[in-house]
């Protein structure tokens, strides 16, 4: 009954998708229970699930392990995609800056920073991973951490300072932990 | 198959703020039940979360049940438009619950409205100034 589906990736993220001697798919398929087709040409690449598989949501979640890479994630960060609790949010630098190439290179050197310092600094204070490709920025991970991660990036694409942005996060993070301490205090 | 089986289509809703449920059966102008995040949890922020999807989702699937449904569709909906196009926390959640609750799972898509250029997104010029 479940369906096929359709999907596009950049030609040159093909190899990684494939991996050495078809390793990489071999992995996708066998941990997802699907089965991959791609066309190394075009780059397209059809997800189809096996028979009886037992989680309904498996040719969901490879659509997204493959976009990730897409992406420019790894494979390894993109398999982290199998668990219910991680998530992947594709934000498109157009939406932002317009279609100036310059003004695009401009945010994007501004996203990861001096030596990827920014880049670094967002990663390690919401705990998601990032990958600046193309004319994206993709975020890998747990939904709650992952609002924080897009809210931030937005406000360098908005035009906000370094500085205002990793003092933002922090303040996310206190009150993450604040939160957390208060449900353990509720529940016991 | 004895008797024919009946399916339905479950229209999910799933946004940052709440997960709305709605079953329908398969022309998908009747009905059958409606269920929400905010029917099962008492706080407003936690209308949206996992825990409340798959409340609902057992529910809603107990309802569709009740009815003689066996199996359904999916049609998975962030707001979309100029909001978020991505399904908040309660989608994957609910389509899991609902497998779980012995209901079959047919086709999954995303229906997701994306507008072919719509109205701007809010904020003007100058973005949100906080």
């Amino acid at each position: 009954m479940p369906t096929t589906e359709y999907l596009k990736i950049p030609r040159e993220r093909v190899g990684v998708l494939i991996g050495k001697k078809g390793e990489v798919k071999q992995h996708i398929e066998k941990l997802s229970q699907t089965q991959l087709d791609i066309d190394s040409e075009a780059g397209n690449v059809s997800i189809t699930p096996q028979e009886e598989m037992e989680d309904p949501l498996s040719a969901w979640k490879t659509r997204s392990i493959v976009k990730a890479i897409g992406r420019g994630f790894n494979p390894e960060i993109s398999l982290r995609l199998l668990n219910d609790d991680m998530a992947l949010v594709v934000i498109k630098l157009n939406d932002y800056v317009g279609k100036s190439k310059k003004a695009i290179a401009r945010q994007k050197g501004r996203i990861i920073g001096r030596d990827g310092r920014t880049r670094q600094i967002i990663k390690e204070m919401t705990d998601v991973d990032m990958s600046v490709y193309g004319k994206t920025v993709s975020l890998i991970g747990d939904l709650e951490r992952l609002m924080i991660a897009k809210e931030a990036v937005e406000m360098i694409l908005n035009g906000s300072r370094h500085k205002s942005v990793y003092a933002f996060m922090e303040k996310k993070k206190q009150d993450m932990k604040m939160k957390a301490f208060q449900e353990t205090i509720q529940l016991k | 198959m004895a008797e024919k089986e009946k399916w339905g289509i479950a229209n999910i809703y799933s946004s940052f703020n709440n997960t709305i449920i709605t079953i329908t059966d398969i022309t998908g102008a009747e009905t059958i039940t409606q269920w929400s995040g905010g029917k099962v949890v008492r706080a407003d922020r936690q209308e949206s979360s996992p825990f409340a999807a798959m409340e609902a989702a057992t529910r809603a699937a107990d309802d569709a049940r009740e009815k003689g449904i066996v199996g359904l569709h999916i049609k998975v909906r962030a707001p979309g438009g100029n909001g978020p196009r991505t399904p908040g926390p309660g989608a994957q959640a609910t389509i899991r619950a609902l497998a779980r609750a012995g209901i079959r799972i047919g086709k999954i898509e995303d229906v997701t409205p994306i507008p072919h250029d719509g109205t701007g997104r809010p904020g003007g010029k100058r973005g949100r100034r906080v």
